[in-house]
């Protein structure tokens, strides 16, 4: 493995065995994507083979077929505590998001049933920080109040591995593993670690998913890329964000923002 | 896969004085890298003439609203992108002097350094500032951006003024300049290009000078440090996890613990899917040992020589985040690496003026954004090292009511090493008292103070009972203080008034103690009701006390009333009885819950029983 993804690597470990020391009741949010299965992996090397913690599928119920196979095919396969949680309609979801964002807020609402439920304290996220704009101003420990909302201009410091862990009870934290990976380091670590990941990334007919969300509001970005090798290549040179499949994105410029501010991840 | 890809990507920050062009200057770097996207391009042209302005790079990283309409960078932010020759991480770091926690926040993972200046402005309070929080932070080289040359005419002679009088400040603090470049953000002059307009200027342009430092791996050539993070058992081994901050950690070296003092042989290393034979600095490691000794999160673990110093006190200097001053009577939590300890702060030797360097009289404390030197103490020993030694054990941050309010790094001065080494081996010297190691080792387990608080009637003494049965069929060595009990000797006389009651709790506390030294792991079963008294009988034993919080709720506990107690408080038969007339505060953060209506007796038994044997059980090697 080259000396970047290492570190990457031996930094995410720290994290996460840092939270599991200092948090009880801790949960991984395991959404199925790429990201999510990297997270997923890291956990296993930190805790040396078995996780010791739930995950957390929050099911919008409008993933793709490959997803939900995917899921439990390795929820046995890798002897997966997972807690399935489900969403409120789109009626419930506040009308004045677009239409796409409005979508996706479902899955901040099923979040925080799933955490009013089990009474999660930390909530263990794979967002990253060169996905969007607001994701790269987070920090690895993200306090949430009840309701999740992100007080994005008052957040604590965060330096030389020092967080604070020891908030009020309503309080819990999202912590962000992955936060200074980016696409083609989560790439390249799936190739070197041989990592499964969803078929829906590998070009066909000429288009293939850079992103996974629902598949109502997620659409494939044109290429060629068939083996991960070839996905590697093609972000080398790419021009298109990430997250351009992604309609929620690109409705209006403060939405995303608005999203996470209300405890989307 | 190809060259650039197969390096460390560095992690370069940007700070100075506000609007003097950080985020302006990367994102106009980026943009003269060809590292915009033209969607990402087209989006900010959009975001910019909304409010009416010229294309605005600096949106480029002030992505949230706020930043936008005010025009300035309120939160740090992370950025990716590649030169020709490596790719990088580039940290933009508020200027304005009301976010400094996010402006360290952003620079202390930093590599390299840059300061920039507005020429036009010259040096700022900010720019000052910053300049010595980088000192602190161990950035002692730096780079200089002159920014905004069109607004002096790209005037030579007004560069070097300012470029002189920024040389003379960062000498003064112990800041070496590796390059002073003249710039302007907004039409790229030196920044990836040559400028036309500045051909005074001979020397390399900000991405060459980037492109040609050298990122240096000290820390593997330091002595080991490997802090112990966490405790795993895994099947019936006891697995010690940590990350190596310097040096190389190898099989069958002899490891040194502190604050024990203790040596011992690794045995091996853990790891899925598969181990290696040794680790550097930066990897996790888990290791087992050949044989069992006392071992806390916290520890420090080295090799015999070049050990770190064991201190109580110490001088350091502060960077001071909170609204509330420091106050000496006060204990703070200073977390150092993965320890925690409580200290104070005896003295404030000088508070530093960054403006000119002059210090303010010695009676003060630090105020907010503050940068001081004061003497720090602490009850128990803590392993560290002096920062100019080694800056991953020699810096720490301290806190207070659930906030990091300050950072510091260490400067041991002459202050002596309170570290005796008495034994090298394991082997006992004619003469040797017995410690507390001595028996946790022979009853194979710690000594624990097991604080039970709960309302009366919530089921503390009958699950003391049980788990004390359970643990002493098991070999444990434990005992129960009943509150009740206790009222009947060591606390006769005492009432339930506020005073007696802590009063009650400190004799109790200081029994449990002796207890502890033992080496029993003592059940103390007492309503405890005060938060702030709970506190102080742990500051007694913090590293071996466990609050477990026995829950039930008022009406549960009315309802249950086993003693017939409730019944005679609500007839005011009994004065000052928790829960009616006088209050129970619940632990905000037990290290343990048993929630009695919700679970079991049984359940609740085994649950802290399970507790105590992961905490404080020691198992033989097999």
């Amino acid at each position: 493995m080259d000396k970047h993804l290492k570190k990457l690597e031996n930094e995410s470990i720290y994290i996460l065995r840092q939270s599991y020391r200092s948090i009880k009741n801790l949960a991984m949010l395991w959404s199925l994507g790429k990201d999510s299965n990297v997270m997923v992996w890291l956990a296993f090397k930190a805790f040396l083979g078995k996780i010791p913690f739930p995950l957390v599928h929050v099911d919008t119920e409008k993933k793709f077929r490959e997803m939900y196979d995917f899921r439990d095919e390795y929820e046995k396969k890798w002897k997966l505590k997972l807690i399935k949680g489900s969403c409120p309609s789109i009626e419930e979801i506040d009308p004045s998001l677009p239409p796409a964002a409005r979508s996706a807020a479902r899955k901040t609402e099923g979040l925080k049933r799933v955490l009013k439920e089990y009474k999660f304290k930390g909530i263990i996220a794979g967002i990253r920080r060169d996905e969007q704009g607001t994701r790269a101003k987070e920090r690895i420990f993200s306090p949430r109040d009840e309701s999740g909302t992100w007080d994005m201009k008052n957040q604590p410091p965060e330096f030389w591995d020092q967080s604070n862990f020891n908030y009020p009870d309503k309080v819990h934290i999202r912590i962000h593993p992955l936060l200074g990976w980016t696409e083609i380091d989560i790439w390249n670590y799936i190739k070197d670690q041989n990592i499964p990941i969803v078929n829906l990334y590998f070009s066909k007919n000429g288009k293939r998913y850079r992103s996974l969300g629902d598949k109502d509001i997620t659409f494939p970005v044109n290429s060629d890329a068939k083996t991960l090798d070839e996905i590697i290549d093609e972000l080398k040179i790419t021009q298109i964000s990430e997250r351009s499949g992604r309609a929620m994105d690109h409705e209006q410029e403060d939405v995303f923002e608005r999203l996470r501010s209300k405890g989307y991840m | 896969m190809s060259n650039t890809q197969d390096s460390i990507i560095p992690k370069v920050v940007i700070v100075g004085h506000v609007d003097h062009g950080k985020s302006s200057m990367i994102g106009r770097l980026m943009y003269d890298l060809n590292e915009v996207p033209e969607q990402k391009y087209s989006e900010l042209k959009a975001v910019s003439e909304k409010r009416g302005m010229e294309f605005e790079f600096a949106f480029l990283l002030d992505a949230l609203q706020a930043e936008r309409d005010q025009g300035i960078t309120i939160d740090t932010t992370q950025i990716f992108f590649k030169t020709k020759k490596r790719k990088y991480v580039f940290i933009d770091a508020p200027g304005h002097k009301e976010f400094i926690k996010n402006m360290i926040t952003g620079a202390s993972s930093a590599d390299i350094a840059i300061l920039i200046v507005d020429v036009n402005e010259g040096l700022k309070e900010q720019t000052k500032k910053h300049a010595y929080l980088l000192k602190l932070l161990g950035l002692n080289r730096v780079i200089c951006l002159f920014n905004k040359m069109d607004m002096i005419n790209y005037n030579q002679h007004k560069f070097l003024k300012i470029q002189k009088e920024l040389e003379i400040f960062l000498r003064k603090i112990n800041v070496s300049t590796i390059s002073s470049i003249p710039i302007t953000a907004k039409f790229g002059d030196n920044i990836v290009f040559r400028s036309k307009n500045i051909n005074w200027f001979d020397q390399k342009t900000f991405c060459e000078v980037l492109d040609d430092y050298n990122i240096s791996d000290i820390e593997n050539k330091l002595p080991l440090r490997l802090p112990v993070q966490d405790i795993y058992k895994v099947g019936n081994k006891r697995v010690i996890v940590g990350r190596v901050e310097s040096g190389v950690i190898k099989k069958n070296d002899e490891l040194f613990f502190l604050p024990s003092s203790e040596t011992v042989q690794l045995s091996s290393f853990e790891a899925w899917p598969k181990k290696k034979e040794e680790y550097i600095a930066g990897e996790n490691v888990a290791i087992t040992l050949k044989e069992q000794i006392f071992v806390d999160k916290g520890n420090l673990i080295s090799h015999l020589e070049n050990s770190p110093k064991l201190m109580n006190t110490f001088e350091a200097s502060l960077f001071w985040l909170s609204e509330k001053k420091l106050n000496f009577t006060k204990k703070y939590l200073m977390k150092i690496n993965t320890g925690e300890y409580n200290i104070s702060v005896t003295e404030v030797s000088k508070i530093i003026n960054t403006n000119n360097l002059s210090s303010k009289k010695l009676s003060s404390v630090p105020e907010k954004n503050d940068v001081c030197e004061v003497i720090i103490h602490s009850q128990q020993l803590i392993p560290m090292d002096d920062f100019k030694i080694n800056q991953k054990t020699g810096r720490f941050c301290l806190l207070d009511e659930e906030q990091i309010i300050a950072g510091g790094i260490i400067n041991l001065g002459n202050f002596p090493d309170q570290k005796h080494l008495k034994s090298t081996k394991n082997v006992k010297p004619v003469n040797f008292s017995v410690t507390e190691i001595d028996r946790a080792q022979r009853f194979n387990h710690r000594s624990a103070i097991i604080w039970m608080t709960g309302l009366s009637g919530s089921g503390k003494s009958t699950i003391a009972r049980e788990v004390e049965r359970k643990l002493f069929v098991k070999g444990f060595n434990v005992f129960i203080l009943d509150g009740d009990n206790l009222r009947t000797g060591v606390n006769r006389g005492l009432g339930f008034t506020a005073e007696d009651r802590t009063e009650n709790i400190r004799r109790t506390a200081e029994v449990a103690k002796l207890f502890a030294q033992a080496g029993f792991v003592v059940l103390v079963s007492l309503i405890s009701p005060y938060r702030s008294e709970r506190k102080k009988a742990r500051d007694i034993r913090p590293e071996i006390f466990k609050q477990i919080y026995v829950k039930a709720s008022l009406d549960e506990c009315k309802k249950r009333d086993v003693k017939g107690l409730y019944a005679k408080a609500l007839s005011g038969e009994i004065d000052n009885f928790t829960g009616i007339s006088s209050p129970y505060e619940e632990p905000k953060t037990p290290d343990l819950t048993l929630d009695t209506i919700k679970e079991s007796i049984d359940e609740s038994v085994i649950k802290l029983e399970n507790f105590i044997i992961k905490e404080f059980g020691i198992l033989k090697n097999s």
